[in-house]
């Protein structure tokens, strides 16, 4: 009793940091996004019939859960060889593997997006040798794409996957897989009956990861999948710092959070699952 | 003990430390990121200093988000000055958020054109908007809105919608030259329909030089300063006024309503206008058009003299405003895959 009431006052300072930075914005923009006018006089919930009832908006939604699924699946489909290929690797393959993996996450957000440009443009780095090697006559088009915005957030989210990914591996018992080699199973029956679920819990937090700052990558979606591709998060930029329609940004921000905490949740609850083995 | 009262101390410390910064600078003027706020620290702010003994802080934010700072703030300015487009200008002037301009402390008065300084208003420079495009790729230059969206121009075009006043009035032209007008911009997005499908690239605007250096697209529509920026880094770009003529629009700067330091802002605001200032900022990599009278214009700037501006295009933004939220959304619908 003594010592939960200590452990009450100990969290205390963050907490209270948390409810006045965290939670009070976020009621203030639930508040906003019930009101009816841009000066924030009347109530109502006619921003969120706006949303709701517009195929729209309902399909900018599907469009950015849609990117972040596709993020996580493209990122996983990398990492886990790559992660199994670091826990065999030697030490000193490993220091090098590490830097390269961290790489992305020690340059600025928008010098990695600009670089993507250089290489998806129609005169970039991989039209080049497309052209140069006669696999197309006319550049292809991968700049403005959703094919070349998920290849961008591949790389860029790449750690996130990856780091916790290698952090679970690294503790598996590699008795484990020399049992199953022993026991007659082959490298993919091992991979997928031995290493994937065991490595689950560090899959669902590099996709958890991966998910939400897909969702929410705004200069990566603006930049390189350009003005065609409408995504939540410049929408709520454009309807608050362009049209100034504060409300409808508000539904459409709180909308976005939700929708990806309903993802993460989701992500949660099948962990729930892999801890119970 | 001890350590609790370091610990207030050092809280006192971290929440006093904004208004000591904010107070060493006798006023804090907003200015756009990137060139703006380059040319601006760089020739503006050491003038002043010397002038006038007046430290300026800069705070770097686009126009509508120092609209949306000072709306927010309701009613304690968070900066002096504002540097603004006519779009977010007319929204501000509105919404109430300038305090008058004395015309008695800017000595530059007399320099300036007719109409460029109003009661909350002063003209820092003008941006003339038409047409760039890649001379090596089209030696026969696009030579008029209309040719925009004809073959083969099209397919090398570099669309940006309503977000921008560059882009605003861009659309309005084009949509003038297909039976439109500032008030029906109906026909605009009949023909972007129609050439969809086709063009180089949708972009946002901050994207668009980006875009053209890398070749991506060869033909945009933007103003001067961005045409010289990208030439001085070696870009092959030149810049054209289509046939209708090119837009021009002024840069704007103001006080804010309730600003700290008002008198300070209005030597800032004299110190921008004088010769000295504009002389240096019309050079590269700032390439800025000036407003004063004793300036000579530099050749960088595509245009010979400032009464060039007055048979340009020009766009009452009091009309545009309350239409321009419905437009920027029918984009969004229209061009979204």
């Amino acid at each position: 009793m003594r010592a939960a009431a200590v452990d009450w006052r100990l969290a205390a300072p963050l907490g209270i940091v948390y409810l006045a930075l965290f939670a009070a914005p976020l009621l203030l923009l639930l508040g906003i996004s019930l009101h009816v006018d841009q000066d924030l006089q009347q109530w109502g919930l006619d921003n969120w019939t706006k949303f709701w009832g517009d195929a729209f908006y309902r399909g900018v939604v599907w469009d950015t859960l849609r990117l972040g699924v596709a993020a996580v699946l493209a990122t996983s489909l990398f990492a886990w060889p790559l992660a199994v290929f670091f826990c065999n690797a030697s030490p000193r393959t490993q220091k090098i593997l590490i830097f390269i993996i961290l790489l992305p996450l020690l340059t600025s957000v928008v010098i990695r997006t600009f670089a993507w440009i250089v290489i998806l443009a129609r005169e970039g780095l991989v039209n080049q040798v497309v052209l140069s090697l006669g696999l197309s006559a006319t550049p292809l088009r991968l700049l403005q794409t959703e094919t070349g915005l998920i290849l961008a957030l591949m790389q860029i989210e790449m750690p996130l996957m990856l780091l916790p990914l290698i952090s679970v591996m690294r503790g598996l018992d590699p008795n484990l897989l020399d049992a199953s080699r022993a026991l007659g199973a082959g490298m993919w029956r091992g991979f997928f009956r031995v290493i994937l679920p065991l490595s689950l819990p560090g899959w669902i937090a590099g996709a958890t990861l991966v998910f939400a700052s897909a969702c929410t990558a705004f200069i990566s979606q603006s930049v390189i999948g350009g003005a065609r591709l409408v995504y939540l998060p410049s929408l709520i930029w454009q309807q608050a710092m362009v049209v100034y329609d504060w409300p409808f940004a508000a539904v459409c921000s709180v909308t976005l959070l939700l929708t990806v905490l309903a993802g993460i949740m989701m992500l949660n609850w099948l962990g729930r699952y892999a801890r119970t083995d | 003990m001890a350590s609790r009262r370091l610990f207030l101390a050092g809280m006192a410390g971290a929440l006093a430390a904004p208004s000591i910064a904010r107070a060493s600078g006798p006023m804090t003027a907003a200015i756009y990121p990137g060139t703006w706020d380059e040319a601006y620290r760089e020739v503006v702010a050491p003038l002043l200093r010397q002038r006038h003994n007046v430290n300026v802080a800069f705070e770097p934010l686009f126009a509508v988000d120092q609209v949306a700072k000072v709306r927010a703030a309701r009613g304690v300015a968070p900066f002096d000055c504002f540097v603004l487009d006519p779009g977010p200008a007319a929204a501000a002037r509105q919404a109430g958020l300038f305090e008058p301009i004395d015309p008695k402390l800017i000595t530059n008065a007399g320099k300036l054109p007719d109409g460029m300084l109003i009661a909350d208003s002063a003209t820092v420079n003008v941006q003339v908007v038409g047409i760039c495009y890649n001379p090596k790729k089209f030696p026969e230059p696009p030579k008029s809105w209309a040719d925009l969206f004809r073959s083969p121009y099209v397919e090398r075009l570099g669309l940006t919608g309503f977000q921008t006043t560059f882009g605003t009035v861009s659309l309005i032209e084009m949509a003038k030259v297909f039976g439109g007008s500032i008030t029906n911009v109906e026909p605009i997005f009949a023909k972007l329909r129609e050439v969809l499908p086709k063009v180089a690239a949708v972009s946002t605007p901050a994207a668009l030089p980006g875009l053209f250096q890398q070749g991506q697209i060869d033909i945009m529509y933007t103003n001067t300063n961005n045409a010289a920026t990208l030439k001085a880094r070696g870009v092959d770009i030149a810049f054209v006024a289509p046939s209708e003529g090119a837009i021009t629009f002024a840069t704007t700067l103001h006080i804010v309503k309730g600003a700290e330091n008002k008198a300070n802002a209005h030597r800032y605001i004299d110190v921008a206008l004088s010769a000295d200032a504009q002389s240096k900022l019309q050079l590269s990599p700032f390439n800025m058009i000036p407003v004063n009278k004793d300036v000579q214009l530099t050749p960088n700037l595509d245009i010979k003299s400032l009464d060039e501006l007055s048979k340009m295009v020009t766009h009452d933004w009091n009309v545009i405003n309350p239409r321009r939220a419905a437009w920027i959304d029918r984009f969004n619908r229209e061009i979204t895959k």
